[in-house]
C-alpha cells in the first residue's frame, strides 16, 4: 500500500512540471545486511548484487509501477512484429554513459550478446529465444527463433542492462570476467548508463555511488535525475547493530529489519518504517520421491500426507510468531500475489486439523514417524518456524526433528534430494511468472525446486506457455498449473513477506521494488 | 610413602577441615552442587513445560505467573533457563572430559618417554594451536552435522592438546624430583612409576585448569549456539536464549538477562571451585 | 645456544607444522558438504552449469593433483585466487589483516591497562573484600558472551549516550583508536579477566616466595620489592600467557567483527567458509598459522631475555 502511495506522489510530481523547489544534492547513508561483490548485469547472481544493478546500468525498457507491463527506458519506442518473432526498438537521442561518451546501438548489441552467451552469463537461459541482435544507429532489431511472450519483460530485467562496449574492450584482462572485475575495481564512471556510477568500493565494508550527471531521466524540477549527490553504503551484517546505527543517526536508512522489531520502530517518531510490497514468498520444499536419498521409504511421497501437512499448519499463527503480523499467507501456490497471472486461491489450505488428521489416516501414516526439517543455522526465523511446526504437527503423528545447516549445505542437499523438508524463499527477478513457475514446478528446470515432483501435464503446460503469445491463453495455462500444483502440494505453502526498510526522517522517495531492486533515482535527503 | 592408603585417609580428613574454612571454595561447591541438581531434575524445579508455545502470550514481562517473563513464542523463560541447565552442565562435562582423559594420558606418556614420540607430539601441538580454533570447530560441525555430540567431538579434537601440554610439562618437572629417579633406580615398572608416582603429583594443575575450562566451554558452547552450531531447537541453551533476546535489549531486557545470570553464576561457581582446589592441593611446606 | 641459531632451529621446526596445517585445512574444507561451484552458481543454476564451474576451478582434477598444486603454488608465494572476492587471496588478506591486527593489539593493550593495576590491588589484599569484589567483576566479564556484551555496549555507550560510533573503523590512526574502542573493550573484557587471574596468582606466588619474605624482613620498602621482584616475574608470566592465547584472541575476533561490523579477517573467514571459497580459507588459515607461530617465537625470545633462567633450547 505504501509503495503505491509513494509512486502516486512521484507521478503527481512528474506531472506538475516544472515544480518549485526540489531538494537536491547530499549523500544518503544506507546500511546493508550484506555487501555487493561484483555489480555487472550478467555476473550479478546474488541478491545484494542483482538489486543494485539498476542503479548503475539502465535497461532498454522499464517495468511499469504495477509490474504488469513495460514502459520505454533507454529505448523510447518498441514494437513486436505480428508473428512475434521480431522486436524493433529505437534508442533515445543523445544517450550518454556516465562519463559523457555517447551510447549507440553497437553498445546494445554488445550487451545483449554478452547477456545471452551461455558461456558467460548464468542468466543466458532467460534469453534463449533470441536468434540475432543487430543495430543501425539508434535502431535495434532483435530476431527471435520462436515467439517469446516474456521478451519485453526480459528487456526490462537487470541482466539485459546496457554496458559500454568501448570500456569493455579497453579493459585489462583476458576473459570477459576478468575485464568486468577490472572495470568494477577501477570504480570510475564510464561503463554504466544508470542514474549513478560506482565511485568507491571497499570489499566487505562499504561502497559509494555518485550521481551520473548525464542521466537521461528528468526530475520534477526539469533537471536530470538523480536528486542525490550520491549514496554511501555501509555493510552491517548484524541486525541489531544495523538498527542501532540508524537510531544513532550514523546512517539514514537500514534494510532487512527483522519483523520482530517493526512495531517498535513504527512507534519511533524519528523513524519512517516502510514495508514495501514484494514478490518474496517463504515456503518449504517437501521431498516427493518414493524413497529418501538413503533408500528408505519416504513417508512424504504420498500427496495426501503433504496435503495434511499444509492443512495442519496454522499459517496465521506462524505469521504472528515470525512476522509479527507483517505478512500474509500465500494465496497462489506458485507465486506471490503481486506476480502477473497469480491466481487467488485463498485461503490456500486453510488451517483444518480434522481434515489433516483424516488425510493422514487415509494415507496410513504411521504414528510417531520421524521427519527431518532442515533449517538455516543461526536464523532466528527458521528456529521459530521449526519450534512452531514441531508443536503443530505433533497431533498428526509426526516426530519433527531439526537439522541446522549453512546455506551451501542446504543448496547441496536440495540438489541431491537428501532432505525431507527444508526452509526456502524466493523473490522474482523478472516481471513475469515463468521464472518462478519454472523454478518451483517444472521438473527439467530444477527438479521442481529439488522436490523431485514430476507431473507431465504441468511440464507440457509450462513448455507451451513459453511460446504462447495470446495473453488470455497464457493466463489460462498458468491457472491450470497453479491448480495442479496446489493439489499435489510439493511444498509447504507458507507466506509472503514485504521488504522491511527503516528510513530516517530526512529521507524521502526511496523505493524498494517488488523484485527487490533498491531504487535511489528519486530519493532525497534533507540535512 | 610405604602405605598409600593410610596417607590418603589422613590427608582427606584434614583436607575436608581445610576446605570448610575457605568461604570461596564452599560457595563454589554450593553453586555447582545446586546447578547439578537443577541439571539432573529440571522437571522438579521448572514450573512449566519449557517447549509449550503460547501464541497469545509472547514477550510478556516478568509477573507472578512467569517470574522471568515469556519468550518470543510465549514459552516460560524461567522454565527454559532451568531446562538449559541440563544442556549447559552437560556441555561443561562432556565438552572437557574426553580432552582431559586423552590429554592426561598422552601428556604423561610423552613426558615420561620423550624421544621421537615427543618430537611428533610437539609438531601436532603446534599445528593444532596455530590452527584457527573456531574454523576447526565450524568445519568439524559442518562435516559431521550440528548437534551437541558433534560439538563435543569438535571441541575435544582441539582441547586435548592443551591438557596434554600441561601434563607433559608437569611430568617432566616431576621427573626431576628425587622420588622419580629413585623409582627408576629401584627397578619399578614404567607403568608403576607413571601411575603411582608421577600422575598423582602432576595432576593437580591439570585438575585446576579443568575447572576453569568447564566455564570456558559453556561460553564457547553459547557462541556456537549463537551461530546455530551447538544445541538444536527447541532445546533451551543459555547462549541461544541470550541470542534470542539480543534484538530486545531495550524493549524486553528479561529475555537475555536471566540466562545471562545463569551463565555468570555457573562460571563463578567453577572458578571458585578451581581457585579453592588450587589452594587446597598446593603442596604445603 | 646463540639466539640466532635458536631462531633458525625454531623456523626449521615450523616447516612440518605448516605442512600439517596445510594438509588438515586442505582436506577438511573438501569434506564440507557443498562446494564452491554450488555456492558460487547459486541455487538456481543447472547441474551442467555447476559442472562447468567445477572444471573451470580445477575441482575435477584428482584430489592429490589439486593438493600438489596448492602446495607448490604456496611455496612460490601464490595463494591462488579467491572465488568469492574475485581477486588474489594475497590482496584480500593484505586488506583485512591490518584491521584484525589492530583490533587484537588494541585489545591486548586495553586488557593490560585494565587487569594490571587491579591484579596488584587484588593480590595485595588477598582474601579480603577488594580481592573478592575484583575477582567477581572479572568473572562476569569472563562469562558474558561477546555477541551480547558487545551489543549492550553499543546500545548504551554508542546509540544512547553517543560517546562512540556504532559502525565504521576509521581511516587515520587516531580515528581508528576511537572507532575500534568498543570492539576492543569487548574483547578486552574477556582477555583481561584471564590476565587478571594469572597476574594475581603470579604476584601472590612471588609475595610468598622466600626471597621476597627475606627482603621484607630486611625492611626494604614494599614499593621497591614490588618493582624489583614482582613486576618482572609477573611480566614474564603475563607475556607467556598472552603469547599462548594469541590464537584464541584472533579467533575470538570472528564474532566481535560481525557484531561491530568491522571488516576484518575473522568475518572474512566466516564468509569464506559459507561460500566454500577453498583458496581463501586455505590462505587465511595459513596466514593465521604463520602469525601465531611468529608470536610464539617472539614470546619465547622475550622470555629468555627477561628471565636468565629460561635458557633457549
Amino acid at each position: 500500500m505504501k509503495l503505491k502511495a509513494a509512486l502516486g506522489v512521484t507521478v503527481a510530481l512528474t506531472l506538475a512540471l516544472p515544480a518549485v523547489a526540489q531538494e537536491r544534492g547530499g549523500t544518503l547513508n544506507f546500511a546493508r545486511y550484506d555487501g555487493s561483490r561484483l555489480i555487472d548485469p550478467i555476473y550479478a547472481d546474488r541478491n545484494p548484487d542483482i538489486w543494485m544493478v539498476g542503479s548503475l546500468f539502465d535497461t532498454l525498457l522499464r517495468s511499469s509501477a504495477d509490474g504488469n507491463s513495460v514502459e520505454p527506458g533507454l529505448a523510447e519506442q518498441f514494437s513486436v512484429s505480428d508473428d512475434g518473432k521480431t522486436v524493433s526498438l529505437t534508442l533515445r537521442e543523445g544517450l550518454q554513459f556516465a562519463d559523457g561518451s555517447p551510447m549507440s546501438g553497437a553498445d546494445v548489441v554488445f550487451s545483449l550478446d554478452r547477456a545471452r552467451n551461455p558461456d558467460l552469463s548464468p542468466w543466458a537461459g532467460l534469453l534463449g529465444s533470441i536468434d540475432t541482435v543487430s543495430a543501425d544507429g539508434t535502431a535495434v532489431t532483435i530476431s527471435l527463433k520462436s515467439p517469446d511472450p516474456t521478451i519485453l519483460s526480459m528487456l526490462a530485467t537487470f541482466n539485459t542492462a546496457i554496458v559500454s562496449k568501448a570500456v569493455f574492450e579497453a579493459a585489462a584482462g583476458d576473459t570477459d570476467q576478468d575485464k568486468s572485475a577490472a572495470i568494477f575495481a577501477s570504480t570510475s564512471a564510464g561503463v554504466g548508463s544508470g542514474p549513478f556510477y560506482l565511485c568507491g568500493f571497499e570489499q566487505g565494508a562499504s561502497m559509494d555511488f555518485c550521481a551520473n550527471e548525464n542521466y537521461w531521466r528528468m526530475g520534477a524540477d526539469g533537471k536530470p535525475l538523480p536528486y542525490l549527490g550520491g549514496v554511501h553504503f555501509e555493510i552491517i551484517p548484524d541486525d541489531a547493530t544495523r538498527i542501532l546505527s540508524l537510531q544513532a543517526g550514523e546512517v539514514d536508512a537500514a534494510e532487512f529489519i527483522p519483523f520482530s522489531r517493526v512495531a517498535e520502530l513504527q512507534a519511533d517518531p524519528n523513524i519512517d518504517m516502510q514495508l514495501y510490497p514484494s514478490t518474496r514468498i517463504i515456503y518449504s520444499p517437501i521431498n516427493t520421491r518414493d524413497t529418501r536419498a538413503d533408500g528408505s521409504p519416504n513417508p512424504l511421497a504420498d500427496a495426501r500426507v503433504r496435503q495434511a501437512l499444509n492443512y495442519g499448519t496454522n499459517k496465521e499463527a506462524l505469521i504472528g510468531l515470525v512476522l509479527h503480523g507483517a505478512g500474509q499467507p500465500m494465496s497462489s501456490p506458485l507465486m506471490a500475489k503481486a506476480t502477473q497471472y497469480a491466481a487467488d486461491m485463498s485461503p490456500l489450505y486453510a488451517y483444518d486439523m480434522e481434515k489433516a488428521k483424516g488425510l493422514m489416516s487415509e494415507a496410513g501414516f504411521a504414528d510417531g514417524t520421524q521427519v527431518t526439517f532442515t533449517t538455516l543455522a543461526g536464523s532466528a526465523d527458521d528456529a521459530t518456524i521449526f519450534a512452531a511446526l514441531q508443536q503443530m504437527w505433533a497431533p498428526l503423528g509426526i516426530d519433527l526433528v531439526v537439522e541446522q545447516v549453512d546455506n551451501a549445505t542446504r543448496g547441496a542437499k536440495n540438489r541431491s534430494g537428501e532432505f525431507d523438508i527444508h526452509t526456502y524463499g524466493w523473490v522474482n527477478d523478472v516481471n513475469d511468472p515463468s521464472q518462478v513457475v519454472g523454478w518451483l514446478g517444472h521438473t527439467p528446470t530444477a527438479k521442481a525446486v529439488g522436490t523431485g515432483w514430476e507431473n507431465a501435464e504441468f511440464n507440457t503446460l509450462f513448455d507451451e506457455a513459453a511460446s504462447e503469445m495470446d495473453a488470455d491463453a497464457r493466463k489460462a495455462k498458468f491457472a491450470r498449473m497453479q491448480e495442479l500444483y496446489a493439489e499435489a502440494a510439493p511444498l509447504l505453502f507458507m507466506y509472503e513477506t514485504p521488504f522491511a526498510v527503516a528510513l530516517g526522517s530526512a529521507v524521502e522517495g526511496y523505493v524498494q521494488t517488488p523484485l527487490g531492486n533498491n531504487v535511489f533515482d528519486e530519493a532525497t535527503v534533507s540535512r | 610413602m610405604s602405605d598409600a592408603t593410610f596417607n590418603n585417609s589422613m590427608k582427606s580428613a584434614t583436607f575436608l577441615q581445610r576446605a570448610l574454612r575457605k568461604p570461596g571454595f564452599v560457595a563454589g561447591c554450593v553453586i555447582i552442587g545446586f546447578s547439578v541438581l537443577l541439571a539432573l531434575f529440571p522437571a522438579a524445579f521448572a514450573p512449566y513445560d519449557p517447549n509449550a508455545i503460547d501464541y497469545l502470550a509472547v514477550k510478556q514481562p516478568p509477573s507472578w505467573a512467569h517470574p522471568f517473563g515469556t519468550d518470543l513464542l510465549g514459552r516460560d523463560s524461567l522454565s527454559r533457563v532451568i531446562w538449559a541447565y541440563q544442556v549447559n552442565m552437560q556441555m561443561a562435562i562432556f565438552g572437557t572430559v574426553f580432552a582431559l582423559v586423552t590429554g592426561i594420558t598422552v601428556g604423561a606418556l610423552v613426558g615420561y618417554y620423550r624421544g621421537v614420540a615427543d618430537l611428533i607430539f610437539g609438531r601436532i601441538v603446534d599445528a593444532v594451536i596455530t590452527f584457527p580454533f573456531l574454523v576447526l570447530v565450524i568445519a568439524v560441525v559442518a562435516v559431521l552435522g550440528p548437534g551437541l555430540i558433534n560439538m563435543y567431538i569438535a571441541i575435544s579434537v582441539v582441547y586435548w592438546v592443551y591438557y596434554a601440554r600441561l601434563m607433559r610439562a608437569e611430568v617432566i618437572a616431576q621427573m626431576g624430583n628425587d622420588y622419580a629417579s629413585a623409582g627408576v633406580v629401584m627397578g619399578y615398572s614404567d607403568k608403576r612409576i607413571i601411575f603411582r608416582h608421577l600422575l598423582p603429583n602432576a595432576i593437580t594443575p591439570v585438575i585446576v585448569y579443568w575447572m576453569t575450562d568447564m566455564a570456558l566451554v559453556i561460553l564457547l558452547g553459547s557462541s556456537l549456539g549463537y551461530l546455530g552450531l551447538g544445541a538444536q531447537p527447541p532445546q533451551a541453551e543459555w547462549g541461544v536464549l541470550i541470542a534470542e533476546g539480543r534484538n530486545f535489549i531495550s524493549t524486553a531486557w528479561w529475555l537475555s538477562l536471566m540466562p545471562g545470570i545463569a551463565i555468570v553464576l555457573t562460571g563463578l561457581g567453577f572458578s571458585l571451585l578451581g581457585d579453592g582446589l588450587a589452594d587446597l592441593l598446593r603442596p604445603r611446606g | 645456544m646463540s639466539s640466532l641459531s635458536y631462531i633458525a632451529k625454531r623456523l626449521l621446526m615450523m616447516v612440518p607444522t605448516f605442512l600439517l596445517v596445510m594438509i588438515i585445512i586442505f582436506f577438511l574444507v573438501r569434506l564440507l558438504p557443498g562446494d564452491p561451484a554450488i555456492a558460487m552458481a547459486g541455487d538456481r543454476a543447472s547441474d551442467a552449469d555447476i559442472q562447468a564451474i567445477r572444471e573451470r576451478l580445477g575441482l575435477t582434477e584428482p584430489i592429490l593433483v589439486q593438493f600438489w598444486l596448492f602446495l607448490s603454488n604456496t611455496l612460490q608465494g601464490d595463494l591462488g585466487r579467491s572465488i568469492l572476492m574475485r581477486s588474489d587471496v594475497i590482496d584480500v588478506i593484505a586488506e583485512r589483516l591490518p584491521i584484525t591486527l589492530f583490533l587484537t593489539v588494541y585489545s591486548v593493550v586495553l586488557s593490560l591497562l585494565i587487569a594490571g593495576p587491579l591484579a596488584f590491588v587484588a593480590a595485595l589484599n588477598r582474601g579480603r573484600w577488594p580481592d573478592a569484589a575484583i575477582r567477581t567483576v572479572f568473572q562476569i566479564g569472563l562469562s558474558m558472551p561477546v555477541f551480547y556484551i558487545g551489543l549492550v555496549l553499543l546500545t548504551f555507550l554508542a546509540a544512547q549516550m553517543r560517546l562512540f560510533p556504532v559502525g565504521g573503523y576509521g581511516d587515520s590512526f587516531t580515528e581508528r583508536l576511537y572507532h575500534l574502542f568498543l570492539p576492543s573493550v569487548t574483547v578486552a573484557l574477556y582477555t583481561s579477566a584471564i590476565v587478571m587471574r594469572n597476574l594475581r596468582s603470579a604476584i601472590v606466588e612471588v609475595l610468598d616466595a622466600e626471597y621476597v619474605q627475606f627482603a621484607r624482613a630486611k625492611g626494604l620498602p614494599p614499593r621497591l620489592i614490588l618493582g624489583r621482584h614482582v613486576l618482572r616475574n609477573a611480566l614474564i608470566s603475563t607475556v607467556t600467557l598472552l603469547g599462548l592465547s594469541i590464537g584464541n584472541l584472533m579467533s575470538g575476533t570472528l564474532v566481535t567483527e560481525t557484531v561491530f561490523a568491522v571488516p576484518g579477517m575473522g568475518r572474512l573467514m566466516l564468509e569464506a567458509i559459507f561460500a566454500r571459497d577453498y583458496p581463501l580459507i586455505q590462505g587465511l588459515t595459513l596466514t593465521f598459522a604463520v602469525l601465531v607461530s611468529v608470536v610464539f617465537l617472539m614470546t619465547d625470545l622475550f622470555q629468555s631475555r627477561l628471565d636468565p633462567r629460561m635458557r633457549l633450547q
